[in-house]
């Protein structure tokens, strides 16, 4: 973390940072991908997985997961979905913005260390996983093959195109495999749902980890698929989405239980999910 | 009282045994003697929790909302008061008439919880009756489908009583008057309290709970707190029904009804005498159009 | 020991405002309240305050940060100033108890909450021991010693037409010592009362973990308005939300109390609600209190101070439900 927000978060948690969008990318209609800096260069430098808190100071302030970070920014892929988002989504590069964190616990980059990684992502749900696909990719001989799975609605609606055709497939001993709801004209790729893709492709358990990440309806078709192909609770990851004020533990508004997702979350084995209340 | 607890538990008994309903609703022995809070009775073997004294002072007609989307019919018991929160709910149309059976029960008065706390219960005699019911001028349910006991005389209440609260207030001067309010709403805590329980406040989104756009901010102060005190007190002119319960629940003492209570008294004077709750016929004069209505301020 | 003649309890309490904010238990408008000493209130030391003094450190609306934005440009002005100090006189025992559970939100757990640390440093606490509960008071039950607050700075103890006071810590005795109106003199503790209700919430939480799907919620909840009196009242609660105030260039973020209780509390931007009726947000109040706190933290949530049970409009009793969850049958 560069040191003076270091210090300035740690006296005032709750307080944002003040930064600027240095670049925005067009994912899809409805996503956009910030890349947010401030004048002591990258705020912190978040483990895979982590949040933030960002704002616009008149509008509001939000918590989101960290898509990946460059060595000088943190990168945020934003779905329109309300007041802020739809603010964020009208902002130019130059834009100030407020900025705080990182929160959460992130994915257990030790866990999977030495394991098989195997991705599966559902619209927006690829940004979180995106970051911890950078780490692995990063840090390539410290885990086995990368399998990564995604799939949205239609062509249009697939974020980091770049990524998913042109960077990954690229990365040694790693397979992407790309599939759409409805294909249109130009779409020669797969056409299907998520879970029947992940049920034709059969990844194999032994010395997996999945990260799974995307729509509820989705994640709920996907589980028992998972179960079927012989991944065990433990085996399976994905992260939860809660609303949250504070990010630090204190406002109490985004707690399962006795686990608030803001410190303790937003990544849970769904063995441990299991183990919690159903209520998020 | 007792004859009554008893024709209570029977009828809530016949109802639930023959699946006529899913629940009733009425009062049960609370933590103090002087307490009967709100029941919801779904098996006939709990029938006997059921009682009808002198504390039950709970209005059950808002618990109608929370049914909605119930298959099967509620039973209630209203008392006079409570029985013209039902007309206010089926005159702004939310909730069915066919949904619920509603059992009347002629109220004898409620006494004052607040002032028993303390006491011992052997002192219930000398309590006095709650304000409200004090000057209460419908005491027999005005809806039901089945009355309990014999109807009770209303009591002559006059307009120099109902609204003595109201004719003290206009006798200060505009600064003293806002003086007083400002005192008494810096204590508001915005519990919501006296919406929540409230028959006549049934927005199906309340504009205080909307987000976007934040009609009523959060922060509590002086300025909110007014403003949301205004505003209710003007979603519920010419529809509030007098039943009293946003005074009694809120925990901070605030004298709402001496709000309502004014709109009241000036709607009456503007638009003529009308008691809202009375029936299902007459609109509330804010809410229709009548080409008699005075216009001096247009 | 101190004693103090309540005729010179004025005083008192001008010494003691001489370079702190005094905040002591009025009634005005028919609540006992605690208000700034200005020198010439009504001091009511009968029964405990409607409202604790939990917004003397965690205000119900407090101004965290100031900022101005206008189009691309925004900068953070003036962040709120540390506290200055300030006495709670009168504050009881069940009170001071709550603020063991507030330090541990917003002191531990990997963050420290500056505008709580620095009100809560800036504080000097003055107990008044209990004599005589209310109706609706079970502390006993709840690991409180109604003669002796852990915590307090002085201990106060009420002999009629006299107060004792007692420094407990070195701020408190330098406080006492410096404090006019008192006179040294010795007298015995008074007994302390005897709660009129009491519960049993040993063991609860590990019974709890087994209830969530307990058909028990279902049928607790119909009765709850869902309004936020018992949360607000509670000296343990501390929710809260963040929202911000524009006027023109110029804005300011805030927090203010909120209350679980409440629907919109857990809906999120999408629209989804993770607690979307009754069942679930009386379950979470109470499940809190009882079971996640003590999870996490170690304690109860609660401090038996009785103030949801007097207030709550419906009469939703902590106490009966503590009952009942003690008794109902569940399958393993
Ligand atoms: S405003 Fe008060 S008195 Fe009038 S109907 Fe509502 S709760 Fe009853
Ligand atoms: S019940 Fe009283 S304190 Fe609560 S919101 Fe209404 S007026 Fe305010
Ligand atoms: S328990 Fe009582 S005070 Fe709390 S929300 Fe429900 S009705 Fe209101
Ligand atoms: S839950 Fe009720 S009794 Fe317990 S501390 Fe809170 S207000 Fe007091
Ligand atoms: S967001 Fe405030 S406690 Fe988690």
């Amino acid at each position: 973390m560069s040191d003076p927000v270091r210090k300035q978060l740690e006296a005032h948690p709750l307080v944002p940072v003040v930064g600027e969008i240095i670049k925005i990318v067009e994912e899809t209609p409805d996503v956009k991908t910030f890349h947010v800096t401030t004048e002591h260069g990258k705020p912190f430098t978040p483990m895979p997985g982590q949040l933030a808190m960002l704002s616009l100071l008149p509008v509001g302030e939000a918590m989101f997961s960290i898509t990946t970070q460059g060595e000088d920014h943190l990168e945020f892929s934003i779905k329109k979905t309300g007041m802020l988002t739809d603010a964020l989504h009208e902002a130019e590069v130059g834009q100030k913005v407020g900025i705080r964190g990182p929160y959460g616990n992130g994915f257990p980059v030790d866990f999977c260390k030495g394991k098989n990684m195997l991705f599966i992502g559902g619209g927006i749900g690829l940004a979180p996983v995106r970051s911890m696909i950078y780490h692995c990719i990063n840090n390539r001989d410290e885990y086995g093959k990368m399998q990564i799975i995604y799939g949205a609605r239609s062509p249009q609606d697939l974020v980091f195109k770049e990524d998913l055709f042109e960077n990954w497939p690229k990365v040694s001993d790693c397979e992407v495999n790309v599939t759409v709801d409805r294909g249109d004209d130009r779409w020669d790729g797969h056409v299907g749902f998520v879970p029947q893709f992940i049920e034709e492709l059969g990844p194999k358990p032994e010395n997996t980890v999945a990260i799974i990440c995307g729509p509820p309806i989705m994640i709920k078709f996907t589980l028992p698929i998972m179960e079927k192909l012989g991944f065990t609770d433990e085996q399976i990851i994905t992260t939860l989405e809660m609303r949250m004020k504070c990010g630090i533990g204190k406002c109490g508004r985004c707690n399962i239980g006795s686990c608030y997702v803001c410190l303790d979350g937003p990544v849970f084995s769904l063995a441990q999910l299991k183990n919690m209340p159903n209520e998020y | 009282m007792m004859d009554l607890t008893q024709k209570m538990r029977d009828k809530a008994r016949e109802l639930l045994e023959k699946e006529e309903v899913k629940y009733v609703i009425g009062w049960e022995k609370g933590t103090f003697w002087y307490q009967s809070p709100p029941v919801f009775i779904s098996r006939p073997e709990d029938v006997d929790k059921l009682v009808w004294d002198q504390f039950c002072i709970n209005n059950l007609s808002k618990y109608l909302l929370d049914f909605k989307h119930l298959e099967g019919k509620i039973a209630l018991f209203v008392k006079g008061c409570d029985s013209r929160g039902i007309n206010r709910l089926l005159q702004d149309q939310q909730v069915q008439r066919d949904a619920f059976i509603v059992i009347g029960v002629p109220c004898p008065g409620m006494k004052d919880p607040e002032k028993a706390k303390g006491l011992s219960e052997d002192k219930a005699d000398q309590l006095q009756l709650a304000e409200k019911c004090a000057t209460c001028t419908t005491p027999n349910p005005v809806i039901y489908d089945e009355l309990l006991g014999d109807e009770v005389a209303a009591a002559q209440v006059d307009d120099v009583e109902r609204f003595a609260r109201v004719n003290e207030l206009e006798q200060k001067d505009p600064d003293e008057k806002y003086d007083f309010w400002k005192r008494q709403y810096d204590k508001c805590i915005r519990c919501f309290a006296c919406r929540n329980v409230c028959p006549a406040c049934n927005c199906r989104e309340c504009v205080f709970d909307q987000a976007e756009p934040e009609w009523l901010g959060k922060r509590v102060v002086s300025s909110e707190n007014q403003f949301f005190a205004l505003t209710r007190a003007m979603h519920v002119a010419g529809r509030c029904i007098e039943c009293g319960e946003c005074e009694r629940v809120c925990p901070m003492g605030i004298p709402i009804m001496s709000l309502n209570r004014k709109i009241i008294k000036d709607i009456n004077n503007l638009f003529g005498s009308y008691d809202a709750g009375m029936n299902l016929e007459d609109q509330p004069p804010l809410g229709k159009y009548d080409v008699n209505d005075p216009e001096e301020f247009m | 020991m101190k004693i103090l003649n309540k005729q010179k309890l004025k005083d008192l309490l001008n010494s003691l405002a001489a370079d702190a904010t005094v905040y002591a238990p009025v009634k005005q408008d028919g609540v006992i309240r605690f208000q700034a000493w200005n020198g010439d209130q009504e001091i009511d030391l009968t029964d405990n305050a409607l409202l604790p003094p939990k917004d003397l450190l965690f205000p119900q609306t407090e101004v965290m940060y100031k900022y101005t934005a206008n189009g691309m440009r925004a900068e953070i002005t003036e962040v709120a100033a540390t506290a200055e100090k300030q006495v709670i006189f009168g504050m009881r025992p069940c009170d001071v108890k709550s603020l063991s559970m507030m330090d541990d939100v917003f002191l531990t757990k990997g963050y420290e909450d500056d505008y709580y640390k620095s009100k809560r440093e800036n504080t000097v606490i003055i107990s008044l021991g209990c004599n005589e509960p209310a109706p609706t008071c079970f502390c006993s039950s709840m690991g409180v010693d109604m003669t002796e607050a852990e915590g307090a700075d002085v201990m106060m103890f009420d002999l009629g037409d006299k107060l004792a006071l007692e420094a407990k810590t070195e701020i408190g005795e330098n406080l006492l010592a410096s404090a006019s109106g008192l006179e040294d003199g010795s007298a015995d503790k008074p007994a302390g009362g005897q709660c009129q209700l009491k519960v049993e919430p040993d063991g609860l939480a590990e019974k709890l973990a087994k209830m969530f799907e307990h058909p028990y919620w279902e049928e607790l909840c119909r009765k709850c308005l869902g309004c936020g009196a018992c949360t607000y009242l509670c000296p343990t609660c501390h929710c809260f939300d963040i929202r911000r105030k524009n006027i023109g260039e110029k804005g300011f973020q805030f927090r203010c109390w909120d209350s679980c209780m409440f629907s919109e509390y857990t809906r999120m931007a999408g629209g989804h609600n993770p607690r979307p009726s009754k069942k679930e947000r009386v379950r979470n109040r109470f499940l809190h209190k009882l079971q996640y706190f003590p999870e996490r933290y170690g304690k109860v949530a609660c401090v038996g101070c009785g103030r949801c049970l007097a207030k709550c409009p419906v009469n939703m009793d902590i106490t009966r439900i503590i009952k009942e969850l003690g008794e109902v049958a569940i399958n393993e």
